[in-house]
């Protein structure tokens, strides 16, 4: 719906009052809506509202050559668009039946990582800002930019790395650059005391974020919840491990998990993820520079490159959850059918409407910012 | 990592640690423009010179944002593909994913370290931008994103061309090379971008990148259609064309340092295998397609059943016209059969050309020798048109003194005699003079031969070119001829041929070259008279050009026509300067297959447009 | 993992007219009628732990005239992928809801039922969400064609620079605009003096853009 029709209506002669949160709300991640049927400030009902953000990517696809997908597909998740570069290119390896060397696999790994990193950062920050606390805001964004200028440095571009390729990566990495990764790593371990003090032991934080939006084990099973938000309900369940591809069945990392399901559990989550991604990132400093080899399987000439017919379907751990690119070719130079399932699709629609319901007004935001939804992945 | 658990409360008092903060000194990013990272994906550089307007970077750019624009004062050259159209950019749709600089085959199109373009409302113009060296802003930043080895999009390699071992083919005339099998077809075919830089350069503008991307597809049937279309040779030309188009390919191009590290594609021999993969009923199918439903009622003579004259012929018939074509030898072909040995050119194969061309209703009258069996005057009255596309069949004589011996040929004579049967004494030893792929031809056919009765090649090419320079005759002759044991003296001037007292030839006496031409150009060379060597052989062949035989003309027509240094004036659609009479070929034109087919078009067409 | 195929396989084989393919480890692909597949989820939702739904995908198959579904679902035990493919009638676009085993097809349904038209009987919420203010033919469907939609709807933004009136006095200027690549199928060698000329008998070339 068009922002310019949106107002508050008085339902009946109930107490009830219909408004929109959203789609430009300050307090909420992306350019989606909620709609709320609010009594008092207890909301009776929640009704997702999105399209804002619709672009047509999967039709889009279908009208271009197998590699021009490349330069759009990062553009389905701004925050963490690493994943759909490499899902996407795994997906179609798996149907032209090639796999990348060995080397770029771990370079993905890296790229993947590095991507997660950034996302969380930014996550941090933003919910924080749904309680009031901008700090953390500037402080995720700010160092999320240093994790930019490494992506700067070795695929080219900040945001839209556009470095996978099927059969591998397009480059080499830049001398010396295992090194600046390195002081990244070093710095950004040097924050977490800074991040603890102002953000994950503030008492005024926990209390805010303690008990809101509560979802069980078996609510999540049920409405389709994967990544953070999943395991912070009890369930150790992630991609990388219980569906391994790269090289993760060769890395060490656990999986932090939680218990209690709520806002709170979701973003100790990604606390604990993001040094896990450090930890496996320092796995890969210390392995890449023994992997000597090719970094690309080579594909034909891409103006005449005929997919084989076939269809894969390529999942991977995105910090949003799991997504999964689902690749159908006929045979020709540009792809039959793609369909991108995006982790949000589940927790910004469905899971969202359902913790919204009996939520106060002012945790909503919270709410939907502790899901960690992208609403691109459910407009596409 | 300090672990947290769910049930820690945290304290009021912990943000406040942060408060630190105030004591430390700010950061300050300055908004200075500032050169990105070393491979960042900025704005377009674009190398004008390097750029040859091949619009690959048109094809692959997924959000269309490039436009080729022609530029006028670049000077097109279609002979090494360059045309003057370069790309545009659209920043409004641009995405800076660098596949444009990926895949271009020449490495021209480059991103710069370049981060920012702002612009008011009005100024939206500045976002359509021709790329130069000097970047949107003209400010010179440095390159960011260039094409490395591993980002390179496109197939550098050839697939390599099979050839029968030196000691398997020296004894015989069989066919050296093997062709492609299906599988290499495809993938040579899978290798063109598609510019069409081939086309242009191409004589006769065959329609390569579609038979290319047929053959691609695996259609082969379709890819024949599309030859036929401007090629009724396509046989003799899928063998032994000069393939200008491979020299202007737009994968063909030396990198920076010079280095040939990228090969064009294949065309002659995907021409070759989608030729052969074709029968022979279908093709005569296809060469039918676009005939003409009514007869024009005029008749057109052509004397010569070469390439030209073959292709005139074709053409005319087509489109409705009647044809004879008049052939001084028993078989059709001209050159292409008495000049070009077997091992390149299998007879069979020109055969079926011919037959096709016959096969749409060219007739050709054998063993007529017009001014002889048959005068020009008689052609004129009985026909509404003439065409002369006799070729060059009569061999140029160095001139050296002792050139007039019996033992002293001209390698055309000498290469008529072998698919003719004519039997000649093979020489024990024989030197060929003249650098062309005719004195390879000649030079290799006589090792065969020697092969065969002696069990020895002795045979020397002398050359007044030097090798790897500026030799004329194509690299793989070279090579394939070095290959066969033929010894080549190149940078040698031709002075005698020694002739003993018995009138017997003992030698060829050649002398050093220190140039051959002069500073303006023109052919002069000069010798090093000190540097002098013999070569003791029993024959001594001259292959250094040929001429045409044009008393056939009669004396009143010669005295008619104008003349441009002995050969015939022709206008550009090949008519003389007599009104029912055009030239096409060789003798026009110079020696070469796929030109003398487009002159074939060209005076087709004219001669069409004559007689409506 | 032998034990653990022969289990899902023993309980696949219950599924009428069902064909197995194990594509590679953790993905298994099974085609079913579609009036077996309501069944064939029920079995391996409640006796193969199959429990989360990844995905439903619609292909428009539009030359057989049928959309193929695809329902993607998961086992947190066995840590296995099926794949279960049907295929429906194109002009019949209707099937069957899977909400009550699995909510999140609620989501995938109305998706599909948005982008494709396919009905699904029994969805909680059969209606518009992503494209409330289209009123168009469903748009993922193969025989709309976004490209001439968008070429007929909206207007291209005309530049006409400095450097391309020079060079459209000097007789040059816009030769091949990338419209021209792009609606005649990516692959042809517009480049060629050939098509140039094609291109100059049927639009003006060289006067700037759009004008």
């Amino acid at each position: 719906m068009r922002p310019e029709n949106y107002q508050a209506v008085q339902l009946g002669e109930s107490n009830e009052y219909e408004i929109f949160i959203g789609p430009n709300h300050p307090g909420i991640e992306g350019n989606y809506a909620l709609k709320l049927v609010l009594d008092g400030d207890i909301v009776v009902k929640g009704t997702t509202d999105a399209g804002y953000l619709h672009r047509g990517f999967e039709k889009l696809m279908e009208g271009r050559l197998w590699i021009q997908n490349l330069a759009i597909v990062p553009r389905i998740c701004v925050p963490d668009p690493a994943p759909m570069e490499v899902s996407y290119s795994l997906a179609v390896e798996e149907i032209m039946g090639i796999e990348a060397p060995i080397r770029a696999q771990w370079i993905r790994v890296m790229q993947l990582e590095l991507s997660r990193v950034a996302a969380h950062l930014f996550t941090f920050g933003g919910h924080a800002a749904t309680t009031g606390m901008y700090t953390p805001m500037y402080w995720g964004v700010a160092d999320r930019d240093l994790v930019l200028d490494l992506f700067e440095d070795f695929t080219g571009g900040r945001v839209y790395s556009i470095y996978n390729i099927p059969g591998g990566v397009r480059r080499e990495l830049p001398n010396g650059f295992l090194e600046k990764l390195s002081n990244l790593l070093d710095y950004l371990e040097s924050r977490q005391n800074d991040y603890d003090n102002l953000l994950f032991t503030n008492q005024i934080f926990v209390q805010r974020a303690k008990g809101v939006g509560i979802l069980s084990k078996e609510d999540a099973l049920d409405y389709g919840v994967t990544g953070p938000n999943l395991r912070a309900c009890g369930l150790a369940f992630d991609v990388r491990r219980d569906d391994p591809y790269l090289v993760y069945d060769q890395l060490d990392f656990d999986i932090p998990t939680q218990q209690a399901g709520d806002a709170w559990a979701r973003i100790l989550v990604r606390r604990d993820e993001l040094f896990q991604s450090i930890r496996i990132l320092r796995q890969v400093i210390e392995k890449l520079p023994t992997i000597k080899g090719p970094i690309r399987t080579p594909i034909p000439n891409p103006l005449s490159w005929n997919v084989r017919a076939g269809e894969a379907y390529a999942r991977v751990e995105s910090s949003k959850g799991e997504l999964a690119y689902y690749v159908v070719s006929d045979g020709g130079d540009k792809p039959y059918r793609v369909h991108v399932r995006g982790p949000s699709s589940m927790h910004a629609v469905q899971t969202l409407e359902y913790l919204a319901k009996g939520a106060r007004l002012e945790d909503v935001a919270q709410i939907m910012f502790s899901l960690d939804a992208c609403p691109p992945e459910v407009d596409r | 990592m300090k672990k947290i658990n769910y049930n820690d409360k945290g304290s009021i008092l912990n943000p406040l640690k942060n408060l630190q903060f105030f004591a430390r000194k700010p950061i300050t990013e300055k908004l200075e423009p500032r050169p990105a990272s070393a491979s960042y994906r900025g704005f377009h550089i674009n190398d004008m010179d390097k750029c040859i307007g091949c619009s690959s970077c048109q094809k692959i750019c997924d959000n269309a944002a490039i436009t080729m624009v022609e530029i006028p004062s670049i000077k097109e050259d279609a002979a090494k593909g360059i045309r003057n159209l370069r790309p545009a950019i659209d920043y409004g749709r641009c995405c800076w994913c660098a596949l444009c600089v990926d895949i271009c085959p020449t490495s021209a199109i480059e991103l710069s370290r370049e981060y920012v373009h702002v612009c008011d409302g009005d100024e939206t113009d500045s976002y359509f931008v021709l790329p130069q060296e000097n970047g949107i802003h003209g400010l010179n930043f440095e390159k960011g994103w260039t094409k490395t080895e591993d980002s390179d999009l496109l197939d550098r390699k050839r697939r390599p061309m099979g050839e029968m071992e030196p000691e398997e083919r020296i004894d015989n005339f069989n066919e050296i090379v093997d062709g492609f099998t299906l599988q290499m077809a495809v993938e040579e075919a899978s290798r063109c971008v598609d510019c069409g830089l081939c086309e242009d350069a191409c004589p006769a503008h065959m329609h390569a990148p579609n038979y290319i991307r047929s053959i691609y597809e695996g259609n082969l049937e379709q890819a024949v259609e599309w030859m036929y279309e401007t090629n009724p040779f396509s046989h003799v030309c899928g063998r032994v064309c000069t393939h200008i188009c491979e020299d202007a390919c737009s994968l063909g191009r030396a990198d920076k340092d010079g280095n040939k590290s990228s090969q064009p594609i294949a065309i002659r021999w995907l021409k070759r295998f989608a030729m052969d993969g074709v029968s022979k009923t279908k093709i005569k199918q296809i060469a039918k397609k676009g005939m003409a439903r009514k007869k024009s009622g005029k008749s057109i003579a052509i004397i010569g059943a070469g390439p030209a004259g073959l292709t005139t012929a074709f053409d005319l018939v087509k489109k409705g016209h009647k044809v004879t074509v008049y052939e001084a030898l028993p078989k059709a072909g001209g050159m292409t059969r008495y000049g070009i040995p077997n091992y390149r050119l299998p007879e069979d194969r020109l055969d079926q050309d011919i037959e096709v061309i016959q096969s749409v209703g060219v007739e050709i009258k054998y063993n007529v020798r017009v001014g002889i069996d048959i005068s020009m005057k008689q052609l004129e009255k009985d026909n509404d048109a003439v065409v002369v596309a006799i070729g060059l069949q009569n061999g140029r004589s160095t001139r050296v003194a002792g050139s007039d011996n019996k033992a002293v040929v001209k390698a055309v004579d000498l290469l008529r005699m072998i698919p003719k049967g004519d039997k000649f004494e093979v020489p024990k030893s024989a030197v060929v003079i003249g650098g062309g792929n005719v004195a390879m031809d000649i030079a290799r056919s006589l090792a065969r031969l020697q092969k065969q009765q002696f069990k020895k090649v002795n045979v020397t090419v002398s050359a007044l070119e030097a090798l790897g320079t500026t030799f004329l005759a194509d690299d793989e002759e070279v090579k394939e001829s070095l290959e066969e044991g033929i010894v080549i003296l190149d940078s040698r001037g031709p002075r005698e041929c020694v002739i003993d007292k018995t009138g017997k030839l003992e030698s060829l006496h050649t002398v050093k070259v220190e140039s051959i031409f002069d500073e303006q150009g023109r052919f002069a060379p000069k010798y090093d008279e000190s540097d002098s060597q013999f070569h003791p052989c029993d024959m001594v062949v001259e292959a250094i050009g040929q001429m045409s035989d044009v008393p056939i003309l009669g004396d009143e027509l010669t005295e008619e026509l104008e003349w441009n240094r002995g050969r015939m004036q022709v206008d550009e659609n090949g008519a003389t300067s007599v009104n029912w009479l055009w030239s096409a070929g060789d003798m026009v034109k110079g020696p070469d297959v796929i030109n003398a087919v487009a002159d074939g078009h060209r005076v087709a067409n004219d001669i069409d447009k004559y007689l409506k | 993992m032998n034990d653990l195929n022969n289990k899902l396989n023993d309980i696949l084989s219950r599924v009428n007219g069902i064909k197995i393919t194990h594509k590679r480890n953790r993905r298994v692909r099974v085609d079913v009628p579609a009036d077996s597949l309501t069944t064939l989820l029920e079995l391996i939702k409640g006796q193969a732990s199959y429990v989360h739904l990844s995905a439903i995908t619609c292909v428009d198959w539009i030359k057989d005239n049928e959309f193929e579904l695809v329902y993607h679902v998961w086992s947190y035990e066995e840590n296995c992928l099926i794949s279960a493919h049907t295929r429906i009638d194109r002009d019949e676009a209707k099937f069957v809801s899977v909400y009550d085993l699995y909510k999140p097809a609620d989501f995938f349904e109305r998706d599909i039922y948005e982008m494709y038209g396919v009905f699904f009987i029994g969805s909680p919420r059969m209606e518009k969400f992503i494209l409330t203010e289209w009123h168009g033919m469903p748009p993922m469907r193969k025989d709309f064609d976004s490209e001439a939609y968008v070429q007929e709807t909206f207007n291209w933004t005309e530049y006409n620079p400095d450097w391309l009136q020079e060079l459209t006095d000097q007789g040059g200027g816009i030769a091949i605009k990338p419209e021209d690549i792009r609606l005649s199928g990516c692959l042809h060698n517009m480049a060629t003096h050939r098509q140039r000329d094609k291109l100059k008998a049927t639009q003006k070339v060289g006067k700037g853009w759009k004008s």
